[in-house]
């Protein structure tokens, strides 16, 4: 539990002729972590990949750009069989790539003459105020056709330079269309350029203007709904083929991934050599297979681990099911290394604990509860489903503090008599029961507890359990040098902070005159030496994050009472200060101001809560024994979603 | 006279105010601090993502001013 799983280094060694069965058995048992061979001077060399390779990744890339078409996405869906698939595979590839292809040209060809159709109607249209045949703008032998845009009137300007023209201008779209002997061209065109004159070019078809519109208007309109069409042939195409696809391309995966495994693999004239790493309770298992699968002619030997190696071996978590979830939040961190302590079930039990701690409130806590199970059943990402369980874990502990602090949307479910009078609880009858004095503060710890009436109290108990979780790190800091670098190491690395801690304790009595500042004194000073010598010069420069880690841990009652008054305040906000005594359009604004203030402090209740929680594991805890930077472990194999043997 | 009126200032409204500047400032300090170490974070979340974790640790160290402004308020109320 709070080791990673032990691990065998283990050699694969055979005849080439059983490599593919060796491969394929250890592909199917999905927990041998293959440590890639690179090419020295040893003689090896890297394999070559089995020689259906190249056809099983041509396959595979057609096979996603299909799915990338069709824009098909993972599902649930029954598992197939593998034998039944790969019998008609390929047949039932080609007809679903004959099938896409036709439709993939028939989009595009449709997309193709909608964009030509566009074009031609941005041409057309700077004509469609002359009701003139568009053939009649050309095919002339003695009369030049100017065309073109500009602005202004330019009738008198041309009528100044020739005599014979005729002349039609849109003013409204900004055209002109002039007919002019050619001789006159030059100079019509000197006059033009005066007014912005910009040549237009006549689109290359027959017809009236304005019935050529209507026509292209219609052509377009019978693309469209062509096009609608046709996607819902490609929709329809998605849901009968997804299953084959989703199937097909991971059974092309698995074996992709086998027939490219050799080049991981070293391998001789003659012979191969598999290297890799193996859980210590899957070895018997592993030599099996490989006899099995090769009738006696492969070979599994155990390698002795050297200490250089430990920090190269694959990190497999080994917790209980329960506490799995916050592997995630580990690995944001970092992976433990093998030699070290796994701390994820104590993230397990001080995660949520302490979120809890800080949120505490019935309301918050039960809406994010129902968040959380709606996102774990709705979303159907992998990655995201740890955390989904670790907010789950955390807001079940904050109904826990949620019952022990009477708190639901800031309100107290309690009624409490102070000295400033009554303050009335949700719960009528429900009244504060007073346990005892508090050492601190001149406080009366009751239930449910006031956390507002209770601040110092909250403080100085946030501050104990600071000092509880450093130590946990320090003992935990302490065993992984002991198993490192052996006691001494240990006593003068980690266990001179205890005793500095053990001194700081002494010098508080000492300062209250129970016992002589002297005792303090001396075993500070043998702390001290003590972490100079473990930790060198950085050590003293490191005793003041004694004081400013404890202080952090303040955070959990602070944090906690701020989300508190901001519910609170919405709440007075809401209720007594906006909310008339007669039903009106201001109960409607009391009830908008009470609904978005809470929802912004449900927001704040994931966010402030979960990081604060987050940065005392990090921050506080993880530094004082914690270094991280493991490998993952990452077995060949394949988890089957979408087939079965 | 100014000096009566001085005496008669309800001493809760100063406490009120300290309190205030207490949480404002710290969380300016906080600001200030987290601004660029965020920001370098979240360049280096970018180039690599294993990065998040030790990005976070690092954006939020200057997290623990602000808090300490809040319990100081605390104190003070």
């Amino acid at each position: 539990m709070f080791k990673p799983k032990e691990m065998s280094r283990a050699i694969i060694v055979g005849h080439k002729d059983v490599m593919e069965d060796t491969v394929n058995a250890l592909h199917d048992i999905n927990t041998f972590h293959i440590e890639n061979f690179e090419e020295d001077d040893s003689g090896f060399k890297i394999g070559r990949s089995f020689q259906n390779a190249g056809d099983l990744s041509h396959k595979l890339v057609k096979l996603r750009s299909i799915s990338s078409f069709l824009g098909l996405k993972p599902q649930e869906q029954n598992k197939q069989n593998v034998e039944d698939l790969l019998k008609d595979l390929d047949s039932k590839l080609l007809e679903l790539e004959n099938v896409v292809a036709e439709k993939n040209s028939h989009k595009n060809r449709l997309e193709n003459q909608s964009k030509e159709l566009e074009t031609l109607k941005k041409d057309i249209i700077p004509f469609s105020g002359f009701s003139l045949d568009l053939g009649l703008y050309r095919g002339y032998k003695n009369i030049t056709v100017i065309t073109g845009s500009v602005k202004e009137d330019v009738t008198v300007a041309v009528a100044e330079v020739t005599q014979s023209y005729e002349i039609e201008q849109d003013l409204e779209i900004g055209t002109v269309v002039l007919f002019i002997r050619n001789e006159d061209r030059d100079k019509v065109l000197k006059v033009l350029s005066n007014f912005k004159f910009q040549e237009l070019r006549v689109p290359d078809v027959d017809g009236i203007p304005n019935s050529l519109l209507a026509n292209i208007e219609m052509e377009e309109s019978e693309i469209n709904t062509e096009i609608v069409s046709l996607e819902a042939e490609i929709t329809k195409l998605k849901e009968k083929y997804s299953e084959f696809i989703l199937a097909s391309e991971e059974i092309l995966s698995i074996e992709s991934e086998k027939s490219e495994a050799p080049l991981r693999i070293a391998t001789s004239e003659q012979t191969f050599v598999i290297d890799g790493w193996i859980p210590d309770d899957h070895y018997e298992l592993l030599a099996n297979t490989v006899d099995n699968a090769t009738n006696g002619r492969g070979f599994v030997s155990k390698q002795e681990v050297t200490k250089e190696e430990t920090n190269i071996i694959p990190i497999e978590y080994d917790n209980p099911k329960v506490s799995k979830p916050l592997e995630a939040i580990m690995d944001l961190y970092a992976r433990p290394r093998y030699t070290e302590i796994d701390p994820t079930f104590l993230i397990f039990i001080t995660f949520p604990l302490f979120y809890g701690l800080m949120l505490g409130d019935l309301g918050y806590a039960s809406t994010l509860l129902l968040i959380a199970l709606g996102l774990k059943k709705y979303v159907k990402i992998e990655a995201l489903k740890p955390f989904f369980n670790v907010m789950i874990y955390c807001q079940i502990v904050s109904l826990v503090f949620g019952v022990l602090y009477g708190e639901i949307f800031g309100f107290s479910l309690a009624s409490m008599h102070t000295a400033h009078g009554i303050t009335a609880g949700l719960i009528p009858g429900f009244e504060t029961i007073e346990l005892f004095h508090s050492p601190i503060g001149n406080e009366v710890i009751t239930f449910p507890v006031h956390r507002t009436h209770l601040a110092m109290t909250m403080l100085a108990l946030s501050v104990v359990i600071g000092v509880i979780h450093i130590n946990i790190g320090y003992l935990l800091g302490f065993i992984n040098e002991n198993r490192n670098h052996g006691i001494v190491s240990a006593m003068f690395e980690k266990g001179s902070w205890v005793i500095i801690e053990i001194a700081i304790g002494l010098l508080v009595l000492g300062y209250l005159e129970y016992i002589p500042m002297a005792a303090g004194i001396v075993v500070f000073l043998i702390g001290f030496i003590m972490l100079v010598k473990g930790e060198g010069i950085a050590g003293p420069l490191e005793l003041p994050t004694l004081l400013s880690n404890t202080l952090s841990y303040t955070r959990l009652a602070a944090v906690g009472l701020s989300s508190v008054y901001i519910a609170s305040t919405v709440n007075l906000l809401a209720f007594e200060r906006i909310m008339p005594d007669e039903f009106g359009i201001m109960t409607i604004f009391a009830l908008i101001v009470f609904f978005i203030g809470h929802l912004i402090n449900t927001i704040l209740s994931i966010v402030a809560p979960g990081l604060h929680s987050l940065r005392l594991q990090y921050v506080e805890f993880f530094t004082k024994f914690y270094e991280g930077g493991g490998r993952k472990y990452n077995p060949f194999g394949y988890i089957r979603k979408y087939t079965e043997e | 006279m100014v000096g009566e009126e001085m005496m008669m200032m309800d001493p809760s409204g100063l406490k009120a105010i300290g309190a205030g500047l207490a949480v404002g400032l710290a969380g300016i300090g906080s600001g200030l601090g987290e601004k660029d170490i965020g920001a370098a974070a979240v360049g280096a979340m970018t180039e690599k993502e294993e990065m998040f974790g030790k990005g976070l640790i690092m954006t939020v160290i200057p997290e623990s001013i602000v808090i300490f402004g809040l319990v100081v308020a605390l104190l003070i109320s």
